[in-house]
């Protein structure tokens, strides 16, 4: 494993590329919020993390006290690494992510071969995830106005879970019937290989992503021939 | 000759379950909206994989519970991307059991359920301990934190927790899809590869 350090640096490089390098700049206002938010958010999770378990890790010396608890040397600088190994992680996924549309991620991977089913289930996908919260929220009042306990005892408000889910299972099957039929009309499964005249253009590559890049893959095998080779 | 997973795959995705799955993957990612308008602290998010699994095919249910934590990766949470070998055992898993026909019997639904949480928790500890000293930004950190304090080990503290929480977590999911399920009319289900595994088979030649 990295020590802490070179996890925390990493953790403000990541942040910092997503400022400085315009191809890694969110591609919408929604990402962009996604990524601030979570960074707050990771923020708290990660000063939680630190001082939960320097209060109940006890090893080494006292570090202090907070709210009359003390805080042990063993606990906080393994809240310290968990916490920066989980923020590095997960920012650098995060950040592929909102500096990439799925939309045109998936057409990328598409042609480059990925299967025209799997293409339209994440299209699909994506189209439900646009319609799903409404549907749920439309079924949810529907209920709501029939009588369903949705404000009662848990039990009662169980019961009306399965009240909620019924319908959206049943729409979804009929519409998944009516939608694979046209699929099987349009000839969909057996289709001949994709002809395009539109290519989807690649990113343009800068010296510092390739730097960045080059980096990350340098540490990465200089950390795994050190865990394998003891 | 054996088939190789792609055409498995190909053959339990064809008409409806591709919409199928797709919706599917949609119910994993928002069946929290459900629970929180409910008030109900139940995650129910991998019921979508099990209503794949029983419905279409263990197969499908891999590939739907896969993309679900990939997009749930692209959609704020990232820390979803690295379980998705738990959520593809899942697939697997209860694939499996709704082919043996589980899911005609309420109490071997509740006896796959708990197998599954055994199961899950199982193959999400190393991934927990490893890459995350068992930290998931989630309500269940207490209680690792909580065994840690006890002093036991980190890998067997995500364990504890995994196993105290995921059995009854999926106990409840394998029961919703059993009521879903059995409520749905016939008619359309028989449009679907898994209407099998549901149906009692016939015991006149």
């Amino acid at each position: 494993m990295l020590p802490w350090a070179y996890q925390a640096f990493l953790c403000v490089l990541v942040i910092t590329a997503r400022f400085a390098i315009p191809q890694l700049r969110p591609q919408s206002e929604r990402s962009s919020k996604a990524f601030s938010r979570f960074l707050l958010y990771s923020v708290a999770v990660a000063t939680f993390v630190i001082l939960l378990n320097s209060m109940l890790i006890r090893g080494g010396a006292t570090m202090g006290s907070i709210l009359g608890f003390s805080l042990y040397e063993e606990g906080l600088f393994f809240g310290v690494r968990t916490a920066s190994r989980l923020l590095l992680l997960t920012y650098a996924v995060l950040l592929f992510f909102v500096s990439t549309p799925l939309k045109e991620l998936i057409r990328f991977l598409q042609q480059k071969g990925l299967s025209p089913s799997f293409t339209l289930i994440l299209l699909l996908t994506l189209h439900f995830l646009d319609h799903l919260p409404a549907r749920i929220h439309q079924i949810f009042l529907a209920q709501q106005a029939r009588g369903a306990p949705v404000d009662a005892g848990i039990v009662s408000r169980s019961r009306a879970l399965l009240s909620i889910l019924s319908p959206l299972v049943l729409s979804s099957i009929v519409e998944s019937i009516d939608r694979g039929t046209a699929l099987e009309l349009r000839g969909f499964l057996n289709r001949p290989q994709d002809a395009r005249l539109i290519t989807q253009p690649t990113a343009e590559r800068n010296a510092l992503t390739i730097i960045l890049l080059a980096g990350t893959i340098i540490l990465l095998l200089a950390t795994l021939s050190r865990w394998l080779l003891g | 000759m054996s088939k190789s997973i792609r055409q498995r795959i190909a053959e339990e995705l064809t008409g409806p379950a591709l919409p199928f799955v797709a919706f599917c993957i949609a119910l994993n990612l928002t069946a929290g909206q459900v629970t929180a308008a409910l008030k109900i602290p139940l995650y129910l998010d991998s019921i979508g994989t099990i209503l794949v699994a029983v419905l279409v095919g263990p197969w499908a249910a891999v590939l739907c519970g896969s993309t679900a934590n990939l997009l749930a990766a692209a959609f704020g949470n990232p820390t979803m991307m690295f379980f998705i070998p738990v959520v593809a055992v899942i697939g697997a898993f209860t694939g499996v059991v709704a082919k043996l026909g589980w899911f005609r019997k309420w109490y071997l639904v509740c006896l796959g359920g708990i197998l599954q949480g055994i199961l899950a928790a199982m193959v999400s500890a190393p991934i927990s301990a490893y890459l995350f000293s068992g930290v998931m930004m989630a309500g269940t950190d207490f209680l690792v934190l909580y065994f840690r304090s006890l002093g036991n080990t980190l890998m067997n503290s995500v364990l504890y927790q995994g196993l105290a929480s995921d059995p009854a977590d999926k106990l409840v999911s394998y029961l919703i899809v059993f009521l879903l399920v059995r409520n749905l009319p016939q008619r359309l289900l028989a449009r679907l590869h898994g209407a099998a595994n549901l149906r009692t088979p016939d015991p006149t030649p």
